[in-house]
């Protein structure tokens, strides 16, 4: 399977099982890791990653990656730091790998956008202005290798 | 007497008007205030009773302004205000107030205290008394145009982002748009969804609507330090970038300063009326929807309930938009205790938020906030402030409560019906 735009890749990952949703988002969200200053988001992305997680375990980390995504808002006057913002965004990702579904949620595309925010915001501090784009591509080639 | 605190005695004395010495005449220290306010009703702190955080002004008040004052300091019978004082106070008044107007709502005497705030805020300031972080966010607006440090290549980044991801369009300086959004560095950074949810409801309206790339910051961090000639340039920015793209209606998002500033005190500051309307963004909302510009899903059937943001509904005067766009949403909502213009602040709004040393006073703050969701029952609040959201979010978190924080805005875009 190839996948070249957001049409097709929103519609691939849709007709995944949440299971199979949550391993492919917890892949986009690994690919940003390194770009993360908080080491709670990795221990989120290893729960929700496992096959035999529970919802218990989901919960616990559902919980752990919202308190790093609130510990890292930019408060209302405050400088921003673009790579708090980073971190913000991968935390936010890890939130969407390990939050309740159903059939009707799509959570591996909300992983897949709040990384490529995270990558907007990396971006802005590498001066790097296509980090979105490639990172898009990267998630396209990332599910087609899942799916194939 | 130190030149700081000759230039803020000065000022303190040059901001005695009439309505302040009649409000500092009027006060019958019956304690209401006190008990509006969160900071002394959640520590029981008697120093944090709104009237007492004026205290330096009524003391500059007396010794300058009355006759008993002025004998008592001639004979050296009364204390002068000292460096020492306004230190003490800068607590007071930047750290233990947000200016949510609550406190004059309910004086029995009519006194503005948010006025007599913001104006002692003006000759602290003045005096170096004020938060470096307060400091800071007012620099970096002169300077870049917002508290936070956000420029156009940033903004223009987001605009990029959401245009690669939603196919949106997001225009930037198109000239004779209907409307003209500006933004809180906060939806910018924290909450880019906001500016989706603009893209979709302006599409689906049929409205043409522009961003200003000189003027996209609507935070008015002069208000907020209590400095008019700041508040004066933030607001200038605004109105020209308004009147260069010849729009009909600036749109004030959800911010709660922005709007009391641009809505409010904006042709006062300028010293002109506005050649366009301003509107809150829940106004504009409302409006869409009862010209039915824009249809909704059917109500959810989970239990909402809504905090009214300070800015917007107590000062600001929005109290009615947001309650009906409420009801075609949600069919199970419940107000809080005490809803409406009589709603307890979140604890972080003017300029509070960006002070570093208030993050534990505002968790204490909050409990008054936690006490009146508790006892809606409700798991769903929805707000329309990307500061509150902020200061709730961290409330929510810390005291462990099971409640998920909505965007109105964000709310009806995602129930816009397909």
């Amino acid at each position: 399977m190839n996948i070249t735009n957001d049409n097709e890749f929103k519609a691939a990952l849709a007709g995944l099982s949440v299971a199979q949703q949550r391993k492919v988002a917890t892949t986009f969200v690994e690919n940003v890791l390194p770009l993360c200053s908080d080491t709670r988001v990795a221990t989120v992305i290893t729960i929700a990653k496992r096959d035999d997680v529970t919802d218990l375990e989901l919960d616990a980390a559902y919980q752990l990656a919202n308190t790093v995504r609130v510990e890292s808002f930019c408060n209302c006057g405050q400088e921003i730091d673009w790579q708090i913002q980073t971190t913000h965004f991968i935390a936010r990702a890890a939130m969407d790998c390990a939050k309740p579904a159903t059939e009707q949620t799509n959570l591996a595309w909300d992983a897949a956008t709040d990384v490529r925010i995270a990558r907007t915001c990396h971006g802005i501090t590498s001066g790097e202005p296509n980090e979105q784009q490639r990172e898009a591509e990267n998630q396209y080639r990332i599910l087609a290798e899942f799916i194939n | 007497m130190s030149a700081g605190l000759e230039r803020a005695i000065h000022v303190l004395k040059e901001v005695i008007d009439t309505p302040i010495a009649s409000y500092l005449n009027s006060c019958v220290h019956c304690g209401l205030c006190a008990e509006a306010c969160l900071f002394h009703t959640e520590t029981g702190n008697p120093r944090y009773a709104p009237i007492y955080k004026l205290e330096p002004l009524r003391r500059v008040y007396r010794q300058e302004y009355t006759l008993v004052g002025r004998i008592s300091r001639a004979l050296g019978l009364s204390k002068p205000i000292t460096d020492d004082d306004l230190a003490q106070w800068q607590e007071l008044v930047y750290d233990t107030c947000t200016m949510c107007g609550r406190c004059s709502l309910v004086c029995p005497m009519g006194i503005d205290l948010v006025y007599m705030i913001r104006r002692l805020r003006e000759g602290m300031a003045i005096a170096g008394h004020a938060p470096q972080g307060v400091i800071e966010a007012t620099k970096r607006t002169i300077a870049t145009g917002s508290p936070m440090g956000v420029r156009l290549p940033a903004l223009k980044v987001q605009i990029a982002h959401i245009q690669l991801e939603t196919g949106l369009d997001v225009p930037l300086d198109k000239v004779g748009a209907e409307y003209m959004l500006v933004l809180s560095s906060m939806e910018i950074i924290n909450f880019p969804e906001f500016m989706v949810s603009i893209a979709k409801i302006m599409l689906r309206a049929g409205k043409t609507w522009t961003l200003c790339s000189e003027a996209f910051e609507a935070t008015n961090s002069g208000v907020q330090i209590g400095v008019s000639d700041i508040a004066r340039l933030i607001v200038s920015r605004i109105v020209q970038g308004a009147e260069k793209l010849k729009v009909k209606t600036v749109i004030s998002p959800e911010c709660g300063h922005a709007f009391t500033a641009l809505r409010w005190e904006g042709p006062n500051l300028i010293g002109r009326p506005y050649t366009f309307k301003v509107q809150h963004i829940l106004e504009v909302l409302d409006e869409f929807c009862s010209q039915g510009l824009l249809k909704l899903k059917p109500p959810e059937k989970d239990r909402y309930t809504f905090h009214d943001p300070c800015q917007i509904v107590r000062m600001g005067g929005v109290l009615e938009p947001q309650r009906n766009l409420i009801k075609l949403l949600v069919a199970d909502y419940v107000p809080m205790p005490n809803t409406g213009k009589y709603n307890w602040c979140c604890g972080g709004g003017g300029g509070v938020s960006a002070n570093e040393d208030t993050k534990e006073l505002r968790l204490i703050a909050f409990k008054r906030k936690k006490t009146q969701l508790e006892a809606t029952k409700s798991k769903r609040l929805i707000t329309a402030c990307a500061n509150c959201r902020v200061n709730l979010e961290e409330g929510i978190e810390y005291y462990r409560m099971d409640t998920t924080l909505f965007s109105l805005t964000e709310l009806v875009a995602d129930n816009l019906l397909n």
